[in-house]
């Protein structure tokens, strides 16, 4: 399954700007279509995966890695195995949201929140696919490191499991940020009956670390 | 199995360690100690395969992926050449110590910076010579600036020869952007050894980009793909080593040097190779046809003209001057996109002013420029000095402007473009002035080529400026000028590059001189004119003269230029004219706020258009952003619509030399591990556009570095930005050590994960949920 990215649901893109529901201009219409245009058009996405079977004391099949904290257990629990997954929107479409901050913050702060929209559309559509794939199987929701208390550390080892910077070309900083901003890593349990745990609030949205509903004490009510 | 003249390389060391056992979560080199047996029978298994170098198994052997591992680069480097000798024994194979990327993203994207880098590679490169690698290979790299300090580092430390293989993905590019044009020049330039591709794609799909890189670079080539493309979903490859050997054999044509394979290969892909190879006669090499300067991701190739901007230079310019010594580089870098907007194809780089650090300022110009603008750059400087920092921090081929006929300029600057790989401009001139005659120029000219390829630097490297002098001066000499760039392409067969605007100095309508000179010094051979390319009448000489000399294939550039839509005119229309500012700031219209700005000023001074127009706008803007009546994107679109205004004023007052208007200092920075920065960008045009000067330190920076730039810059409002959990006791420590300093200063913090009660327990004084009250609060401080 390849990195697909076909459109930017508008939807999103609003929900990253932390939109009010004031009604659009014109205008801004205009940039939302542009920049949503632009991140399209730029983006190179990539994506790579690799099933893992779960073994009993919780370790992923050939290898030593046990996630850190007890949360992915728990959101693991009832799976008998497990996908890793980590997807970018490429290079391309950071230096893109980086110039554009020089350029034009405005159309900046449009371009970084329809990345950051369309980096979890590629999620979305690979989950659907992997769904279908491993179908009348169940899948649980994503679960990345920072999530609850799966530390972020645990990116080093995920980098080195799925040869992350050589596959799909994202680096981690001193900190275990990525760069490209725009990629995601994720676990998701695959179980044979439904899940019933699922991650609430924000500490499980990709959106946490620049969500504007959140600054405000608020929350999106997606969650 | 000795065959033609072709070096066989070995395959994948990964692959094969993981079939001995190796767990993923492992770091390879620690086997190198803990297993060195089974690491030595792969390089054995490789020899018998037929392959004559072994690259050492220390891909990852840096200070960074090792660090935890329980040893050193140096331990874990000695073990792994100690495994290739004992496989070598006594038999006449090379031994390379092999170094990947460092796994960490270099500035302007990453954390890493340039220096830091370098020092983790003369580590490594030191280590592997003192434990007796023959040479060194850095491979598998995709960003050219870490292959710049990679080999940089080992040519400065080591003796080594030194390959270089990087990697591309299939839209021929890395995942960085770098073109392969780009990689030769930059590696040709800093004088690699031999260069290459090595794992990206399988040898089918590598095929057309070594037949790039061969036609910009004359040094030895190396190919180590993968076996073919790995199944996407099983991520294994699938080509059979026949068929890779096969595919292989078609670069041959091209005259390589090496051949080997990385992921996926084995033992078996190098035999195969070796016997397809026996009877195979290596191509004789092909003369490099195309030549140029380039940046990471762009090539200005020298061929037809092309146009370099003159405007970052603070000569005559008030502004520029002031933006120098406040260290503003945003405004900088604006004059650099501008210029790339307009048609530029190299930015022109002189930052020199008396009382200013030039070395400090060129260093910092050129990384702001190459974070922000995808053009070659020509450092412009009279100062040794400051032309290898330039030269040495910037990340592609550059141009250095100048040197002159005089011995000791030629004897100070030409190794350094030399060592850097950069191209030269040569000014016709010498201790005894501008010859008058155009021989005389030309004689001089060929005096710099050769002195230039005394030291190596290849003839079509050395561009010859003849020199433009002002007509209303010396008028005779405009046609001198124009005679010499004849003699000078015809007799010494060298590009030309020329200021053109000189010519026009002290005349009216100067640029119809000037447009008029350069369409006729472009047909006397001028390659690379130096010109205003804002002045449209300019850059509609660059695009007549391609279409009359065919550079401009059917005119299309030239059609495409010209049918585009006429630009409104510089006036306000009626419907406009009933337009307050309020309306255009609040509208984020900024050509109107401009035009508005302006009439204000023919009725008020400069202060009051401020106190009484920008700012009460801007605070209406706020308002109704606070009320949710505007949304973010709307609020910055009038800020830098305000910020129109501004700037006008600004430039007005500079050019009186007049104080900087501003209505105080405030240091904004993301700090240390914190590399999400658009939310302080936001924060940073917001307080800028309310007239305050910002500086801006950007992301990740330490502690120490904020502390150190409020005192000296004598900052009473620091702004402090973290946008993750995990980053919050670096702000905390960022705090702390600024009141340790004792310095006096108010401390507002703000983001995601930031809240009022936090802010408090760290020892802010503020909190700012948002830009429009980090203004809020800078109007409190600093009124």
């Amino acid at each position: 399954m390849d990195a697909k990215l076909d459109n930017i649901p508008r939807a999103e893109t609003l929900h990253y700007l932390a939109w009010h529901g004031t009604p659009l201009t014109e205008e801004l219409e205009k940039d939302l279509d542009r920049c949503e245009a632009m991140i399209l058009e730029t983006a190179q996405p990539r994506l790579v995966w690799r099933l893992f079977t779960l073994e009993a004391d919780g370790r992923f099949s050939g290898t030593d890695y046990v996630p850190g904290g007890t949360d992915v257990g728990i959101f693991l629990s009832g799976c008998e195995q497990v996908v890793l997954l980590a997807a970018t929107l490429g290079v391309e479409a950071e230096n893109l949201i980086r110039r554009a901050q020089v350029r034009n913050m405005a159309d900046a702060i449009i371009l970084d929140a329809a990345g950051s929209a369309a980096i979890e559309t590629v999620c979305d559509t690979f989950c659907r696919e992997l769904a279908e794939k491993l179908a009348p199987r169940y899948l649980t929701e994503r679960f990345s490191p920072g999530y609850g208390d799966y530390p972020l550390t645990d990116q080093r080892v995920i980098f080195r499991l799925l040869d992350v910077s050589r596959r799909i070309g994202v680096n981690l900083t001193e900190s275990d940020l990525m760069i490209p901003q725009k990629s995601v890593t994720a676990l998701i349990g695959v179980s044979d009956t439904p899940h019933k745990y699922r991650q609430s609030g924000c500490e499980s949205c990709s959106g946490r670390f620049t969500c504007a509903y959140r600054k405000e004490g608020k929350t999106c009510g997606k969650l | 199995m000795e065959n033609s003249d072709i070096l066989i390389l070995d395959g994948a060391m990964g692959t094969m360690l993981q079939a001995a056992g190796l767990k993923t979560e492992e770091l390879p080199e620690t086997w190198n100690i803990t297993h060195p047996e089974r690491v030595a029978e792969i390089h054995r298994r490789y020899l018998e395969a037929g392959s004559r170098v072994l690259y050492t198994n220390t891909f990852g052997a840096n200070r960074r992926k090792a660090a935890g591992c329980g040893y050193t680069p140096a331990e874990l480097i000695r073990g792994a050449v100690r495994c290739a000798r004992e496989a070598a024994g006594t038999q006449s194979v090379k031994i390379a110590l092999d170094i990947g990327p460092i796994g960490q993203l270099l500035e302007p994207l990453g954390d890493l910076g340039f220096e830091e880098a370098y020092d983790i590679f003369r580590e490594m490169v030191t280590a592997g010579e003192e434990a007796g690698a023959d040479l060194v290979v850095f491979e598998t790299m995709s960003d050219l600036y870490e292959v710049k300090a990679a080999v940089l580092a080992a040519k400065e430390n080591t003796k080594l020869p030194v390959w270089t293989t990087m990697t591309f993905e299939a839209n021929g590019r890395s995942f960085l952007g770098v073109t392969v044009p780009a990689m030769a020049l930059t590696l040709t330039g800093l004088g690699v050894d031999a260069l290459g591709f090595n794992c990206s794609l399988g040898p089918k799909e590598l095929l057309p980009m070594a037949e790039e890189l061969r036609e910009w670079t004359d040094l030895p080539l190396i190919l180590k793909p993968n076996a073919g493309l790995p199944d996407p979903a099983t991520g294994e490859y699938r080509i059979t080593p026949a068929e890779f050997a096969a595919e292989l054999r078609k670069a041959l044509p091209l005259g390589v040097f090496a051949l080997g394979g990385c992921c996926g290969t084995t033992p078996d892909f190098i035999r195969t190779l070796c016997e397809t190879l026996e009877c195979a006669e290596p191509a004789a090499q092909k003369a490099v046809r195309r030549h140029g300067v380039c940046c990471a991701v762009g090539t200005a190739e020298m061929s037809g003209v092309r146009v370099v901007g003159e405007r970052i230079n603070p000569t005559g310019k008030k502004r520029f001057q002031q933006a120098l010594r406040e260290r503003d580089f945003h405004y900088i870098v604006r004059q650099g996109i501008e210029q790339q907007d307009a048609g530029a194809e190299i930015l022109d780089v002189n930052v020199g002013l008396p009382g200013v650090d030039e070395v400090v300022l060129m260093r910092e110009t050129v990384k702001a420029l190459q974070a922000a603008v995808d053009l070659p750059l020509q450092i412009d400087s009279s100062d040794p000095a400051a032309i290898e920092v330039g030269l040495r921090v910037y990340n592609g081929k550059a141009i250095v402007n100048s040197v002159n006929g005089r011995q000791e300029v030629l004897e100070a600057v030409l190794p350094l473009c030399k060592k850097y790989g950069a191209a030269v401009v040569g000014l016709c001139m010498d201790e005894n002035g501008i010859p008058r005659t155009a021989a005389g120029r030309v004689e001089i000219a060929e005096r710099i080529l050769r002195a230039a390829e005394s030291y190596g630097i290849p003839q079509q490297d050395v561009y010859i400026d003849c020199l433009t002098l002002t007509v209303s001066a010396q008028q005779e000499q405009a046609m001198e000028t124009l005679k010499a760039v004849q003699m000078v392409k015809e007799t010494l067969g060298l590009h030309t590059t020329l200021g053109v605007s000189n010519i026009s100095f002290g005349l009216p309508a100067r640029e119809i001189i000037s447009a008029s000179f350069l369409s006729q010094a472009l047909y006397a051979g001028l390659d690379i004119p130096i010109i205003n390319p804002n002045q449209s009448t300019m850059m509609d000489a660059v695009a007549a003269f391609r279409a009359l000399s065919g550079q401009d294939g059917d005119c299309e550039d030239y059609i495409r230029r010209f049918s585009r839509a006429k630009t409104p005119g510089q006036s306000l229309s009626k419907t406009d004219r009933r337009l307050s500012i309020q309306e255009a700031i609040l509208r984020g219209l900024g050509r109107e706020t401009a035009l508005l700005t302006e009439e204000a000023l023919r009725e008020m001074d400069e202060l009051a258009v401020i106190e009484r127009l920008l700012i009460p706008a801007l605070d209406e803007v706020g308002d109704r952003y606070e009320r949710q009546e505007l949304f973010l994107p709307q609020l910055i679109k009038a800020a830098n619509a305000a910020c129109v205004g501004f700037e006008l004023i600004k430039k007005r007052i500079a050019c009186r030399g007049g104080q900087t208007l501003s209505r105080g200092k405030i240091l904004l920075a993301t700090v240390q591990g914190d590399i999400h920065d658009i939310g302080k960008n936001i924060v940073k045009v917001v307080l800028e556009n309310y007239g305050y000067t910002v500086l801006d330190l950007g992301r990740d920076v330490p502690p120490k570095r904020i502390v150190e730039t409020a005192v000296r810059e004598n900052v009473h409002l620091v702004g402090l930005s973290a946008l993750m959990t995990t980053t919050v006791p670096s702000m905390a420590e960022t705090i702390a050590q600024l009141r340790q300093s004792g310095h006096s200063c108010k401390i507002m913090v703000g983001g995601a994960v930031l809240t009022p009660e936090y802010a408090d327990e760290i020892g802010a004084d503020f909190y700012a949920k948002d830009a429009k009250q980090s203004a809020d609060i800078a109007k409190q401080v600093l009124g």
